[in-house]
């Protein structure tokens, strides 16, 4: 019988279409991920041959012991049902967007509200697609999220590269320990 | 956002006249043909909010389906039931058509799942024959 872990955290992965949501889980999922990738006819919104209609899951296990449970969203509103099912003792939350398109502001500031803001469970944010060693796009990102009022940990993140995501992963667990601790203090 | 169905006016309205075959069938309230990514093609006595809502929720059951039956090992999902006191929903795949499509259905309790079911599975092999010969006319 499999050790039963110590703990478990359950996070989620959102952000629009073409983020890259699926390929970051598979790029960490210690198992083969879950996806439930259709065909895209939605060509003009994204060109990519598949789109995930309902989910994506994975899990890792870290040397405590303790196992993340991944899940990501569909980007698409017309799939946003399936938010508040995801989000469900979810711990926390990463934002992965495309730094290549042309409403990455809107789709921060879509995204980042959606999902609470970092207020109600933790948010990180990776951006993906961005000119090399120009922090421009990442620092106006920064300036919009002040105005809002919030602070959210921004990284420059490839989606395709396992270390990236587990850089989010890693920054996240640590937003979500601390935000325990905090509780525990309170 | 897309608002136009993707197929052709000729093969909407071939494909309205399935639909509304298949509405005869007893107690079905309503039903719509969406794509395996969540758009609307055509409704049966559906707003055009409601379909779009169920065309997504149906794709999202029907890929979940698919995803249940291949970590089971089955070769696919053909037909997914979801049943409650008072009706039943079921999402099924319409065979061999591009892009792919499945059939969602809501029935009241007026309905016999065989007798529905059965009716559903004619009208996506009707659906699959009236949007073939559209192909090779």
């Amino acid at each position: 019988m499999d050790t039963v872990a110590s703990n478990e955290f359950k996070i989620i992965f959102t952000g629009p279409m073409g983020a890259g949501k699926t390929t970051a889980i598979t790029a960490i999922s210690d198992k083969a991920a879950v996806s439930t990738d259709v065909v895209n006819t939605d060509q003009a919104q994204c060109e990519k041959e598949l789109t995930t209609a309902a989910l994506d899951y994975g899990q890792i296990a870290l040397p405590d012991n303790s196992c993340v449970r991944l899940y990501g969203t569909p980007g698409q509103d017309r799939f946003r049902f399936m938010w508040p099912i995801l989000m469900k003792n979810a711990a926390g939350v990463i934002v992965l967007l495309n730094g290549d398109h042309p409403e990455l502001e809107q789709h921060l500031e879509h995204f980042v509200e959606a999902f609470g803001e970092g207020r109600d469970v933790p948010m990180v944010i990776g951006v993906g697609r961005l000119p090399e060693n120009d922090h421009s796009r990442l620092e106006r990102l920064a300036m919009q999220l002040e105005q809002r009022g919030v602070a959210l940990p921004l990284f420059d993140t490839d989606v395709r590269k396992q270390d990236d995501v587990l850089l989010l992963v890693d920054a996240l667990l640590c937003l979500i320990e601390a935000n325990d601790t905090g509780r525990m203090e309170a | 956002m897309k608002s136009e169905s993707p197929l052709g006016k000729t093969a909407t309205l071939l494909v309205q006249q399935e639909l509304e075959k298949f509405g005869e069938t007893k107690g079905v309230t309503s039903a719509v043909l969406l794509t395996s990514d969540g758009f609307e093609v055509a409704a049966l006595k559906m707003d055009k909010e409601s379909a779009s809502k169920l065309a997504a929720m149906g794709s999202s059951l029907a890929a979940i389906g698919s995803a249940i039956a291949k970590e089971a090992s089955l070769k696919e999902c053909s037909r997914l039931i979801v049943e409650s006191e008072e009706g039943v929903v079921a999402v099924m795949e319409v065979p061999n058509v591009t892009p792919p499509m499945s059939l969602a259905v809501v029935a009241n309790d007026a309905s016999i799942l065989g007798q529905l079911l059965w009716a559903a599975k004619n009208c996506c092999l009707g659906l699959e024959k009236k949007l073939k010969e559209l192909i090779t006319a």
